[in-house]
């Protein structure tokens, strides 16, 4: 009885504490101590905009300069453009980087770009401990912490609970039985869906949580790309009958045809793998669909072998090698990534899975209360965070603009995916020899 | 010797025209190329390697593809171009002058938009979700989707609208002067002679404005096989659906700014000269251009 008092009385201070530092956080910015000062430029997209400006407006003392840019999204290359500019004239460098593309700080990590700041060292250790190992070491390059992940984008099942309970279908567990429904689907209600692979990342969706190994880094600067490995083609088995009999889509979540076509009071999504960042943001949000339909279920697996999943972005934030700034630039990123004032509820300020263990604590909880969900998200979302497959490594160059134009536009044109595995193969070895890769297929 | 005496005396009363273009021509045309040059011709450390970067220019693998794209699309342009241009021009001439006023006005009108805002524009027309023309999509392009209207086969020529439809309006004008410029005696004198509307614009019309069709073809030709904006922007738009190094222009920026390396992407614009300069050679030899007894 002793030893448990004894243990209750730290832990009911740690939680004191944990009340009380939400409480000021709230107020004054959370984690970050705001004492600090300086001046920073920070660049970010359109999604962390908000969270820059709080930042600004919650510390007087740092005078921060916002720039928002493209973010990187979809394959872009804007930020190598510009370091590559900033590295040439030897001045120009922002203080803090948010990138949408989890593959950036690779890059930015080593030479010629060399932007990104070891981080290890420099922001707190005891925070750094709140990542989950596979985030610091899918951000670690070269033996340097070079970025820290805002967000964690592991894959789920969604799903339509109303309309799966209006059909009489179970929720599937396997690809298998997911695959069968899709079939049923076509035969039964024609015109619903149960997911796209026509988004610039659908080789995410589909062939990461089956295991191909198509982006492997097996050595340094060595590349494993094998798009005919069982893995990739069994997956594109799987997928040819829905796509033809269309109860997979090809066209992305984020094109005007799709909420057209699917979304809104009468949407037509029944399932849909994607990753953790969807949730409320697009169904309720792109696509119009309305409360009290959606859940998020665990991720499907391969038949009975162990579950994995895939991974969509998780973008970073990533701290210049050159700021002068350096007390201020790791506050905001603090303030940024653990702050319960960014970090506590999903919405405009954290619309994905925060990374920061504490702070997805917080948020799921209150991801589970938010009456848009037919069902609380949470758990499933939470379990899916540690099956990501860490057979896909990031690399320099960005990987879906070739899913884009080798595979979606044939897709589209009719072509079936499993005849377009190899020309994907290709493509993604020819942009890993531009890059400067060896590329091995065995 | 009166010949060389009177071009000696016309050079320096030229020069007031040409000095206020100089400086921009030195700092923004001549060096550059220089610089460019320079970097084709050189490593990274500056050392000289021949031909090393054209060499490897052309091994990437996304070279010739950029450069099978951008000769349809330079084909489709130029010649639609020619027939639409001088057509139209052709055409207005021979009307009432308020009614050809109207249609030069209404001609010009897209080219008074910045190339990419005019690129945003076509975004929207080539989404049949959202285009007024979205029954030409359905019916000429067989396309549903904004997808279906930019698959790959189509680009060239989807490229080839959207810039005929920026730059054509103003060539119309310029095509429009320079039928001005034809003495009205010498068309009255074909009309007496028995000649109709038609052999009038063909065999009258036509020939006396050849140089002015030359130099707009030099003048397309550089800009087509230059090509930036249009892909670039529909790249971004589609979520890569359009590849980023879809134009040799393009590729030479990815060198550049993606890979680092200025070398290749120099090699590749100097190629583009080459491809320019050889086009412009063409074409003043061929329709004597710069002949002075015409």
């Amino acid at each position: 009885m002793k030893v448990k008092r004894w243990w209750l009385v730290p832990a009911s201070l740690v939680a004191l504490a944990a009340a009380v530092a939400a409480l000021v956080g709230a107020s004054t910015g959370g984690a970050s101590s705001g004492k600090v000062s300086g001046s920073i430029e920070v660049w970010v997209d359109a999604v962390r905009l908000p969270v820059a400006k709080l930042y600004a407006k919650t510390h007087p003392n740092v005078k921060v300069k916002i720039v928002t840019y493209d973010g990187d999204g979809n394959g872009a290359t804007t930020m190598q453009t510009k370091i590559q500019l900033w590295n040439r004239t030897g001045k120009g460098w922002p203080d803090v980087v948010f990138t949408e593309q989890a593959n950036d700080p690779v890059w930015m990590g080593q030479p010629p770009f060399d932007f990104a700041m070891n981080l290890k060292g420099v922001f707190p250790a005891s925070l750094l401990t709140g990542w989950p190992a596979p985030s610091l070491a899918q951000c670690t390059v070269n033996g340097r912490l070079v970025c820290l992940q805002d967000n964690l984008a592991q894959e789920v099942l969604y799903v339509n609970k109303k309309l799966m309970a209006q059909f009489g279908y179970q929720v599937p567990t396997t690809w298998q039985q997911w695959a069968a429904l899709g079939t049923k689907v076509a035969k039964e209600h024609p015109g619903y869906i149960i997911g796209t692979v026509g988004d610039s990342y659908g080789h995410w969706l589909y062939l990461w949580p089956d295991q191909c190994p198509i982006s492997q880094v097996v050595a340094p600067k060595t590349v494993r790309i094998n798009s005919a490995n069982a893995h990739c083609t069994r997956m594109a088995s799987l997928l040819d009958p829905l796509i033809a009999n269309k109860s997979v889509s090809t066209v992305t979540i984020f094109s005007p045809d799709f909420a057209k076509t699917y979304g809104g009071d009468d949407d037509k999504v029944l399932l849909m793998p994607g990753p953790t960042w969807y949730a409320k943001d697009i169904f309720g949000g792109t696509l119009k669909i309305p409360a009290g339909q959606m859940t998020a279920a665990m991720p499907l697996r391969w038949n009975n072998e162990p579950p994995v999943t895939g991974q969509v972005g998780g973008g970073p934030w990533v701290v210049s090698k050159h700021t002068k700034s350096v007390a201020a630039a790791i506050d905001f990123v603090k303030f940024a990534t653990t702050s319960l004032a960014v970090k506590s509820k999903p919405g405009a300020l954290s619309p994905g899975y925060p990374s920061y263990g504490p702070a997805a604590t917080v948020w799921l909880k209150n991801l589970n209360k938010d009456p848009y969900f037919a069902a609380p998200p949470g758990a499933a979302m939470k379990a899916a965070a540690g099956l990501v497959w860490k057979g896909w490594s990031m690399v320099t160059y960005p990987d879906q603009p070739i899913w884009s134009n080798s595979v979606v536009t044939q897709l589209i044109a009719g072509k079936s995916l499993s005849s377009l595995l190899p020309a994907l193969g290709k493509g993604l070895s020819n942009n890993a020899k531009a890059a400067g890769y060896r590329v091995v297929n065995k | 010797m009166e010949a060389t005496r009177t071009r000696g005396l016309r050079v320096p009363r030229g020069a007031p025209f040409v000095l206020p273009y100089l400086p921009f021509l030195i700092v923004f045309g001549i060096a550059p190329t220089i610089y460019a040059l320079d970097l084709a011709f050189t490593n990274a450390g500056g050392g000289w390697v021949g031909f090393h970067n054209f060499v490897r220019a052309y091994d990437d693998f996304r070279f010739v593809p950029a450069f099978k794209h951008i000769l349809i699309y330079t084909i489709v342009w130029l010649g639609a171009l020619m027939v639409f241009v001088v057509g139209l021009a052709l055409l207005l001439h021979g009307r009432a002058t308020r009614v050809s006023a109207t249609y030069r006005f209404l001609f010009y009108i897209p080219g008074a938009l910045a190339g990419a805002a005019a690129v945003v524009i076509w975004l929207f027309m080539l989404d049949p979700t959202v285009s007024p023309g979205s029954f030409l999509l359905r019916h000429v392009l067989g396309a549903s989707i904004f997808a279906q209207s930019i698959a790959p086969g189509n680009l060239p020529y989807i490229f080839a609208m959207i810039a005929f439809w920026t730059g054509a309006g103003g060539w119309i004008v310029v095509m429009y002067g320079a039928l001005n410029t034809i003495p009205p005696d010498l068309e009255e004198a074909a009309r007496i002679d028995g000649a109709g509307p038609f052999t009038i614009a063909f065999r009258l019309k036509l020939p006396l404005i050849r140089k002015w069709i030359a130099y707009m073809l030099i003048l397309s030709f550089a800009t087509g096989t230059q090509l930036f904006v249009e892909p670039e922007i529909v790249q971004h738009a589609s979520f890569g659906l359009v590849p980023d190094t879809w134009s040799p222009n393009q590729l030479a920026y990815q060198q550049a700014f993606r890979y680092a390396d200025f070398n290749v992407a120099a090699a590749i614009a100097v190629d583009l000269l080459l491809i320019g300069l050889l086009g412009a050679v063409l074409i003043v030899s061929r329709s004597g251009l710069f002949r002075a007894e015409d």
